[in-house]
């Protein structure tokens, strides 16, 4: 236990006095909290999507702000060719397309013509009351012209209907609009709301243990091309190495993600009024969820910490490394898309399975504490399989640093590795 | 203290790289390990470190079993290596701390061995700002840290210029004075006649050889002459030699201060030397061969290639 001691303060240092390590955490610690502020300082609303402008309103009930200054906007073009004679005039089309300018073509050709040379933004053929083309050049992902126009075409239609049948179309827009009040109560997960932290959680818990196990495995390679790992195997036992450097990278991996994530929050805290309040739904995360996420997350870092260490045993330069470790990468990305994807079926038998098995289920269990149905035994069984396994394949990783010792040259594949230690003549 | 290593076998895989090695060493005494590269030195020496284990045979200390992690043992490796991004007096506190020492008596004790071979002023130095030579040194120190009652040296000589290596067989000579049991390999024969009381040759994974040095020495000299000639080379004088005195001796060497001949049975150094005033060779050396430790280890592995 003191020599485990010795060898976790020895690793630990070596982590805390790294300059990278410093200057990583400083500098992405530095760059959250400026990024916080920055609502403070410079107007993001329409980046954050804060922005109290009613920018579009197709039935012209909305306040359009912007229309106030639209003069000082650049406008853009659209053109029409109305064949069914459908509007009017183009008063509504300018009202509902803010800061729009429009013309009339007298062909839909020559609206495609007009499109293509792209000296309007988009054109719109008419064909009746309830058909019409819609020409752009290239479509951007928030295109919103077509339900705009839509609406404008149902209105219209509306409009000629109720004057047809002599109906009072305000009557009807009442009807049909009417104002319903209901009171939500959830009495148990509302999977909307942590649907969001969830998946932040997968993605988080996904990126510590990709990016900070490699930093284990290195370490235990760079013994290996320094040469040092035979005195540090003559010197004491390779449990307590191995044991030593595992819990040393946990803590600087989780000390640094700790940090950067106080950034985060302090930052948010202080200039959450600037934000919106839209950060709210992510960081309200139930205190039993936490708890839950925090237990499972260290335990399932440590327990592909190991296996990063045995991985790099294997290795004697840092150059095999990844090539090595790609299996193990690939087992946690497999994991990684299977919690994301099941995430819609959280009470379904692959997420259950996944919850209990030791290499899914730091990912898995919080999740259905969060979003599901998970009684506190089976949390506790999947808790003590996890730990179960982390000794397990700490004592294998144990064996295989002691087996690569003075295995240098071509990295050893974990296959003929395990073969290894069944021989014992091979130690 | 009494090592023993008895009767010790080792295979990788289906090749059987040791064939019984036996030796033994005690407190106060160095043992030198010799033998040609691949003739299973170091894998012997790995053994006794626990970093392999042996199929067969034991080692033990005092009649009982033996296991490095319950003494206190230094090693330094054939294979250098320390932490290149770390100072010096860092890594060899935490080595000394890894074998039981606590931290105040490790530090006490690295800038003791710092300030023997005189390296103290790279206490703060990152290892890897220092020169190979002192790179050794450090190696060397961080061996001796712990105090350690037996000491294994893998080639310790290996890379040091002569001031260097002297301020090692200083360091050797005082272990072996303090009592504590010293093995070392080395090629340099040099350096094993002046610390080694025993040696073991070890050739092809077995030891060919073993025993006092002083011994071996006498019965490998023995019924041997040197005789070398004013007015004639070596290689004359054997071509002499072979043709006026075949019924009295054989000759067995040719080096450069004279031939090494060997007595045939019944014949006294006084029968050859008495002949040999009556002839025309003006003798300039004749006396009994004393081998050099270089001579013994080339007669008995170097011509098996």
């Amino acid at each position: 236990m003191k020599k485990f001691s010795t060898v976790l303060m020895f690793e630990l240092s070596n982590y805390i006095k790294s300059k990278s390590y410093a200057v990583t955490t400083a500098l992405i610690a530095l760059l959250i909290a400026v990024i916080m502020f920055l609502p403070r300082f410079i107007d993001m609303s329409d980046f954050l999507g804060t922005s109290d402008d009613t920018t579009q309103s197709a039935d012209g009930t909305g306040t359009d702000e912007s229309s106030k200054d639209s003069d000082d906007v650049e406008k853009v073009n659209y053109i029409i060719y109305d064949q069914a004679k459908v509007f009017e005039s183009l008063e509504p089309l300018k009202t509902s397309f803010s800061g729009s300018e429009w013309s009339t073509a007298d062909s839909a050709k020559e609206v495609q013509e007009q499109v293509k040379a792209q000296n309007v933004e988009a054109g719109f053929v008419v064909k009746s009351a309830t058909e019409y083309e819609y020409y752009v050049y290239n479509k951007s992902l928030s295109d919103m012209d077509m339900s705009i126009f839509n609406e404008l075409m149902a209105q219209s239609y509306r409009n000629s209907y109720c004057d047809e049948h002599n109906l009072d179309i305000k009557e009807v827009m009442q009807l049909v609009n009417v104002d319903v009040t209901g009171e939500e109560q959830v009495l148990g997960k509302d999977m909307g709301k942590s649907y969001a932290y969830c998946y932040i959680l997968v993605i988080a818990i996904f990126m510590i243990i990709v990016l900070y196990c490699i930093m284990i495995a290195t370490s235990v390679t760079n013994e290996k091309s320094n040469r040092s790992i035979e005195v540090l195997v003559t010197s004491t036992t390779p449990n307590s190495l191995i044991f030593g450097k595992v819990v040393a990278g946990t803590i600087a991996s989780f000390v640094q993600v700790a940090l950067i994530l106080a950034a985060a929050l302090g930052g948010y805290a202080l200039n959450r009024d600037y934000w919106g309040g839209m950060l709210d739904n992510v960081l309200d995360i139930p205190a039993n969820v936490l708890t839950v996420f925090f237990l499972f997350a260290i335990a399932g870092f440590v327990f592909y910490a190991f296996i990063y260490a045995a991985v790099g045993a294997l290795c004697s330069k840092t150059e095999d490394l990844n090539k090595s470790a790609s299996g193990v990468q690939m087992v946690i990305m497999i994991v990684y898309f299977i919690v994301l994807f099941q995430m819609s079926n959280i009470d379904g038998a692959a997420m259950k399975v996944l919850s209990f098995l030791p290499v899914s289920s730091y990912s898995a269990m919080y999740i259905r504490v969060a979003m599901g149905e998970v009684a506190t035994w089976e949390i506790i069984v999947s808790f003590i399989i996890l730990v179960v396994s982390i000794f397990g394949i700490g004592w294998i990783a144990a064996k295989i640093y002691r087996m690569g010792t003075l295995r240098y040259g071509n990295p050893i594949s974990i296959r003929s590795a395990l073969k290894s230690l069944k021989d014992k003549s091979a130690e | 203290m009494k090592l023993e290593l008895n009767d010790i076998y080792k295979s990788f895989g289906t090749k059987e790289v040791l064939h019984g090695i036996s030796f033994s060493v005690e407190s106060g005494k160095a043992l030198g390990l010799l033998g040609r590269n691949g003739a299973g030195k170091t894998t012997t020496i790995r053994i006794i470190m626990d970093v392999f284990r042996a199929n067969k045979g034991s080692i033990t200390i005092d009649g009982r079993p033996f296991k490095s992690s319950e003494h206190s043992v230094g090693y330094l490796p054939e294979e250098r290596g320390l932490y290149p991004k770390k100072t010096v007096i860092e890594q060899m506190i935490y080595l000394a701390q890894l074998r039981g020492v606590s931290k105040a008596e490790a530090k006490k004790n690295s800038q003791k061995w710092l300030k023997r071979l005189e390296i103290q002023e790279y206490e703060t130095k990152k290892l890897e700002t220092l020169s190979k030579g002192n790179q050794q040194k450090v190696q060397l120190a961080s061996t001796l840290v712990a105090n350690p009652q037996i000491v294994i040296l893998d080639e310790p000589f290996s890379g040091l210029d002569p001031v260097n290596a002297q301020i090692l067989k200083d360091v050797v000579s005082e272990l072996i004075a303090e009592g504590r049991i010293v093995i070392f390999s080395s090629h340099q024969m040099s350096y094993v006649e002046e610390f080694c009381e025993d040696i073991a040759v070890i050739n092809k994974g077995e030891v060919v050889l073993a025993g006092q040095l002083s011994q071996i020495k006498k019965e490998f000299g023995h019924n041997q002459l040197v005789i070398n000639a004013e007015n004639q080379t070596p290689e004359e004088l054997k071509g002499a030699l072979e043709q006026q005195f075949g019924e009295l001796l054989k000759v067995n060497m040719v080096k450069k201060e004279g031939c090494i001949v060997e007595r045939n049975p019944g014949i006294t150094s006084k029968d050859i030397l008495k002949r040999l005033l009556e002839t025309s060779i003006n003798l300039e050396h004749f006396e009994n061969y004393k081998p050099s430790l270089n001579d013994i280890f080339v007669a008995k592995v170097g011509d098996e290639s």
